[in-house]
């Protein structure tokens, strides 16, 4: 896939845009301030978080589900409104112009959102339609962007045929319809093979270096390390930690042995081996995680034969041992205690009867 | 936003509807089998009604096949409208809903353009419909101008209609309750008017109810438009006075749910 020429980005009308609306704040382009959304009953969705994007940057949100990447998605987009705090993108508030946002943001929601009746081509189409293209310039652009993701054999089958991998790429291609001065990617690999999300991966970076701002969600590590200028890690609707990929991994500033252990009688394993494991010279920080434990040292590999032996000498059994170069995982299981694991995204069952619940969008 | 773009907007939403109702195959049969289905069965079934003393005095026609085309038309709208209401579950499930509510378009024109969809559609039906009838012998007496007036009729009376299904589908988003409860309450609505049988012929009971059921004045000025050679204006403007009454609580009763729907 190329982005050649997908990605015009009109810088020109920015810095009029900016003048009008009194952009106040460097090179940001989207700035989250105590943003909060509290969905009934008292589901605390997202919790107070402030960032900033900087326009040309992809920008990513990384955590398991249910961490509030799609909720605070969703406020800046204007799919939905906030509790509280503040959002503005491009120097327009969500409350006050949301109509305005519209016009120059693109959003692939985490579900594809295409019609499968209509045919990849008739999707765009009705897309450009929406999006107000001036007409003489729709079905060259619908070509360009077929062409860019890979889909002009199959532009003129239903969508509905289509496999994951091109109803995302097809999504993908919707989201850039009106040449957006943001894209905004909720999970956009989520449930693809690895070719698949290699290849997106690429276009993404290709879109990027043309100039088009990119916030994207994600609870793939390896996506967040590899796409990623800058990258918040969201938990439980709060911010975790915010920096850079390198930023984020130097601030372990070490190697990472992590212990989980049989259980043999020994009623607290976790903390027996923090205590067999403190006199050990070079260890420097020992972390309960779920599962067992993280040893984080600058020098692992020169310690493991005492740290097995410390732990034997404490009767305890290791169950699995791994040693790691900091990697993302390590960064999230330093800042939440908790491993991540990326899950696929199932359909909300549906009832039969009654009220389908909403929602949480 | 100017007046142009709106009206672009409403044209492109409704023509998505139309292209995906021509693809699905159920709307092949509801549209064309189940009218003939009805056509046959129905007039086979019931032709000795017109033999009933009072049949021919109370309706002008001693077919009961011309008396029941004007149920096949109502039949075909309420299956229709009790529909309509489903693609927007559909689309609040698939995610295309939040595609519309991103685009920079008015709101409003998302809702305008199914009506209008569900409108042509309904168009389409009628003719078939009519075309059918024509085919069986069924005459229109008011002429052109019947003719037209019937279609208005049909057009107001499903988009009216269509409002119901709507709102339920709004409300739970959950398309086997829209279909269940759309059809729960309209059936039996059908069966309790004078589409199917003569005011004079119904039991004093449902007589009572057919009184207060919209659908038997809609019945009415549809009858009156296909026996009776002299148009009767007040059958007729009383058929358009209910659409518009019913058409104005379901319409307002919807589009309320569906700023709740596309705010939220």
């Amino acid at each position: 896939m190329t982005a050649q020429s997908i990605a015009s980005v009109s810088k020109p009308q920015s810095s009029t845009v900016a003048a009008s609306t009194g952009r106040t704040q460097g090179d940001a382009i989207i700035q989250v301030q105590d943003l909060a959304k509290i969905f009934d009953p008292d589901i605390r969705a997202v919790d107070g978080i402030s960032f900033a994007v900087r326009r040309g940057e992809i920008f990513g949100f990384l955590g398991p589900n249910g961490a509030g990447k799609t909720t605070t998605i969703k406020v800046i987009t204007t799919l939905i409104k906030k509790t509280s705090g503040s959002a503005i993108v491009d120097g327009i508030n969500v409350d006050k112009d949301p109509a305005a946002i519209r016009k120059i943001i693109g959003y692939a929601a985490q579900e594809v959102g295409i019609d499968d009746e209509l045919t990849g081509r008739e999707n765009l189409r009705l897309q450009s339609a929406l999006y107000h293209l001036p007409k003489g310039e729709r079905e060259e652009r619908i070509s360009e962007l077929l062409k860019a993701i890979d889909l002009e054999d199959a532009a003129d089958r239903r969508a509905g045929t289509y496999s994951g991998g091109m109803r995302k790429r097809l999504d993908l291609a919707m989201a850039l319809i009106p040449h957006p001065k943001v894209l905004f990617l909720d999970e956009p690999t989520t449930g693809l093979d690895p070719q698949n999300r290699a290849a997106v991966w690429e276009y993404i970076r290709g879109l990027n270096e043309q100039g088009m701002t990119i916030f994207l969600t994600t609870q793939y590590m390896e996506e967040a390390d590899r796409l990623a200028d800058r990258l918040c890690i969201i938990d439980h609707g709060h911010i975790m930690a915010e920096g850079t990929p390198a930023s984020l991994k130097g601030s372990i500033g070490a190697d990472v042995v992590t212990l989980a252990f049989k259980a043999n009688g020994v009623a607290n394993p976790n903390a027996a081996a923090k205590v067999a494991l403190a006199r050990i010279l070079g260890i420097r920080e020992i972390q309960e995680v779920d599962g067992g434990i993280a040893v984080y040292a600058q020098d692992a590999p020169a310690l493991v034969q005492q740290i097995v032996l410390a732990l034997n000498d404490a009767h305890l059994d290791i169950a699995e041992l791994t040693l790691t170069h900091p990697t993302l995982d390590d960064v999230f299981m330093k800042y939440t205690g908790r491993k991540m694991r990326a899950e696929e995204v199932t359909p909300q069952r549906r009832t039969p009867w009654g009220a389908r619940r909403r929602r949480p969008m | 936003m100017a007046a142009g773009e709106f009206f672009g907007e409403v044209g492109s939403i409704a023509g998505r509807w139309i292209k995906k109702t021509l693809r699905r195959p159920p709307f092949l049969f509801f549209s064309l089998v189940q009218p003939i289905v009805w056509f046959v069965l129905f007039t086979a079934a019931f032709a000795k009604i017109a033999d009933i003393p009072g049949f021919a005095s109370t309706t002008g026609t001693t077919s009961y096949l011309t008396f029941f085309s004007g149920a096949v038309i109502i039949q075909t709208v309420l299956a229709s409208a009790m529909q309509s209401g489903v693609g927007f579950v559909t689309d609040m499930e698939s995610g295309f809903l939040d595609k519309l509510k991103v685009a920079p378009i008015h709101r409003s024109s998302i809702l305008l353009g199914k009506l209008l969809s569900d409108g042509a559609r309904i168009l389409l039906q009628t003719t078939v419909i009519l075309i059918l009838a024509f085919a069986l012998g069924v005459g229109i007496a008011t002429g052109l101008l019947g003719l037209v007036l019937l279609f208005g009729i049909a057009l107001g009376f499903g988009i009216a209609w269509s409002g119901i299904s709507t709102f339920i589908a709004l409300t739970t988003r959950n398309s086997e309750s829209t279909l269940m409860i759309s059809l729960l309450t309209t059936f039996p609505l059908l069966f309790l008017s004078t589409a199917v049988m003569p005011k004079a012929l119904l039991q004093d009971s449902v007589r009572s109810i057919a009184v207060y059921n919209p659908i038997t004045y809609i019945a009415d000025g549809l009858h009156g438009l296909i026996i009776t050679p002299a148009l009767d204006w007040s059958v007729v403007g009383f058929a358009f006075l209910i659409i518009a009454a019913v058409g104005f609580v379901t319409l307002s009763a919807t589009t309320t749910m569906f700023r709740r729907t596309v705010s939220a």
